[in-house]
């Protein structure tokens, strides 16, 4: 039990930083139709902004977590505004090898900008909390819980202006349409520069939040969550926008959940293969189910 | 004919009077693509061995011969993703893993069990035609971007199985056909295999298969009411280009000689399968030659050329690089190939205007 717990604690940072990114890339996809490979060293290059006005400028996280952010919006904005939305007309593997080009665009700028030095990052509150159950003793830290709760509040905060406000409308309607949606007088321009805005936001919140947890920075470190984050998206099913979020809370958990399974069943040489576990299963889901355990099957003109 | 005609066809250098069958012959010869394929090699391998031998004055520097190994054993995988993209319009970001095929081959086959790199090149055929297979099956279900990703967590599942069986691989120099190959001589090898691989996908371009591919390219509905079997060209056109990116790995663990699965910017990385991607929509996604120089692009031209620059820093040759791709994506779809040719189409045009302007306008 008591390990269960700890696994579960465990997994808590990885979900928030996979749920996020998701988000973000999901935002991209539905409005510009595109898979965002950018997406991670963005968000990284927010947390390298970030980690630079923590320990070198001497700026406390809650200021300096935010204007790393308002860096990442605005880098991401000006990525649709100048190239973007100049390339409209590139088909779709075009626009991903942009977002490709941009990798190395940003991976060359990052020393250049900030230097060689791998930045240091601190938690947002220190602490370890220690309770017992039965079988032993959990452990997490107060900063797990407090990034799960700041995840869940802009993702819940980003699902009601959704479902509910202008923006969230003229997105939905962007995403089903773009053409259509112009017409119906919906200035797109600004919509899909908002959405990257906002990916590239929660992108480098995401990657605070990874940093926090101890984890070192970078320009590849979000790379990984990146993956999952496409992963995600077609096991929860493009088509819509909490399928993707939901499929994202299942990976890192399924993982651990794995992890775990090996460590009751006395099985440590079978630690590394979880993660192939996990990979496996969700190919075969997605075999059976095309679209995605959430999507809807949209049929197809001729 | 009268005397203006045929002063022109003497021009062009083809008067259809010629009775000189042999020069003719010659000229037919020369202008077969295979030609070029083994000439290209040749050159490359000249190139090659003026930089490893130094027993020339040392025009061209050692670490050409290392990089143009690299490119060209990154060129097998992108001619593999060409006839992939290009000609059955699927994609794929799972070239990364299986470049891993063929490292672990040459790795168990070479060094662990001491055998013969003729074997290792069999093995990795043989895995990459059953993993290739797979994908093609996948590819009937899933479509567009869905399969993009499902290749890339393909690519991972094989990544993390390295990272399981075996992190960290070295291999040793070998003999091969008699020689004992060190880690320069390696181009050697890899130009040879390279030239085989341009001929036979010219030769499977140029066939029916070819042209089934292309066609199930512009309409799969199409394709299939002409009675094209969509299975079949599917799994054919996953099961080479897997063979493609495995026999890369193999060229490539005989150039560098060693590999490790966990490293970010590895191999097996998907940073790998985008640089293959990116080399073929940089060259022009229908030609070979364009798939050889979108790789060199990107993998080589940081070491052969640019590196003699003095100002240009690593990180500025990584920045320069992404933005020559945005640049060459957005305004030359075709890649550089549309460039080229369409400089080719402008000389042509100016030299006919230079023959007009001394000849006369051609009125028959």
């Amino acid at each position: 039990m008591a390990f269960f717990l700890d696994t579960l604690f465990g997994s808590l940072t990885p979900m928030c930083v996979t749920a996020l990114v998701t988000l973000a890339i999901t935002l991209i996809f539905k409005t510009s139709f595109t898979t965002n490979f950018a997406q991670g060293v963005v968000s990284a290059f927010g947390a390298y902004f970030v980690a630079t006005m923590l320990t070198k400028w001497g700026y406390s996280i809650w200021l300096s977590v935010p204007a790393g952010m308002l860096v990442s919006m605005l880098m991401a904005i000006v990525i649709d505004v100048g190239i973007f939305r100049r390339g409209r007309y590139v088909n779709a593997l075009g626009k991903q090898i942009i977002t490709m080009g941009l990798i190395s665009i940003i991976v060359g700028a990052t020393p250049l900008v900030y230097g060689i030095a791998t930045p240091l990052f601190k938690p947002f509150i220190d602490g370890v909390k220690t309770f017992e159950v039965a079988g032993g003793s959990v452990a997490f830290t107060w900063n797990s819980i407090f990034c799960a709760g700041i995840t869940a509040i802009v993702i819940v905060l980003i699902f009601v202006l959704l479902k509910y406000s202008k923006w969230g409308l003229s997105v939905r309607a962007t995403a089903s349409n773009e053409y259509v949606a112009g017409m119906m007088g919906i200035n797109t321009h600004i919509v899909t520069a908002l959405s990257w805005g906002i990916a590239g936001a929660l992108g480098a919140l995401a990657a605070s939040i990874n940093a926090s947890s101890g984890t070192t920075i970078n320009i590849y470190f979000m790379t990984n969550y990146q993956v999952y984050a496409f992963l995600a998206g077609i096991l929860g099913g493009f088509s819509t926008f909490h399928g993707p979020v939901i499929a994202a809370l299942m990976i890192p958990l399924a993982n651990n959940l794995i992890s775990y399974l090996v460590n009751v069943a006395n099985r440590p040489d079978l630690t590394g293969w979880s993660m192939v576990f996990v990979y496996v299963i969700a190919l075969v889901i997605i075999f059976f189910k095309p679209q995605g355990i959430f999507g809807k099957k949209i049929a197809k003109k001729v | 004919m009268n005397k203006r005609l045929s002063e022109k066809y003497t021009l062009l250098g083809s008067n259809p009077k010629t009775k000189n069958n042999l020069l003719e012959g010659v000229k037919s010869f020369a202008k077969s693509p295979s030609i070029h394929f083994l000439l290209f090699g040749l050159i490359i391998v000249l190139i090659a061995y003026l930089a490893v031998e130094k027993t020339f004055p040392n025009i061209i520097p050692y670490s050409w011969a290392s990089a143009l190994s690299v490119t060209m054993a990154y060129s097998v995988a992108s001619i593999g993703f060409c006839l992939l993209m290009g000609y059955s319009g699927l994609a794929s970001l799972g070239t990364g893993g299986f470049i891993g095929i063929g490292t672990y081959a040459v790795y168990y086959i070479i060094n662990v069990s001491g055998l013969s790199l003729w074997l290792a090149i069999l093995v990795a055929i043989a895995v990459a035609i059953i993993i290739g297979a797979i994908v093609g099956f996948i590819s009937l279900r899933i479509e567009g971007i869905y399969l993009v990703i499902l290749t890339l967590g393909l690519s991972e599942i094989l990544r993390n199985l390295y990272v399981v069986i075996e992190d960290s691989i070295k291999i040793k120099n070998f003999e091969f056909v008699g020689f004992l190959f060190k880690r320069q001589h390696a181009i050697y090898i890899v130009m040879g295999l390279l030239v085989i691989v341009m001929i036979i996908t010219h030769n499977i371009i140029n066939s029916p298969t070819g042209r089934a591919m292309l066609a199930m390219k512009n309409s799969t509905a199409a394709a299939q009411a002409m009675g094209i079997s969509l299975i079949k060209y599917r799994l054919l056109a996953f099961i080479i280009c897997t063979v493609y990116a495995a026999l890369s790995g193999v060229l490539l663990m005989v150039t560098l000689r060693s590999a490790r699965a966990s490293e970010g910017t590895g191999f097996y990385a998907l940073i790998t399968s985008l640089n293959i991607l990116a080399a073929v929509i940089i060259g022009g996604y229908k030609s070979i030659w364009g798939a050889i120089f979108g790789t060199f692009v990107l993998y080589g031209l940081k070491t052969t050329i640019l590196s003699n620059i003095d100002f240009l820093s690593d990180e500025l040759m990584v920045f320069i690089s992404g933005i020559l791709v945005i640049v060459i994506v957005m305004f030359y779809p075709g890649g550089l190939a549309q460039l080229i040719g369409g400089l080719k189409y402008k000389i042509k045009k100016f030299a006919l205007k230079l023959r007009e302007a001394k000849y006369g306008k051609d009125l028959g």
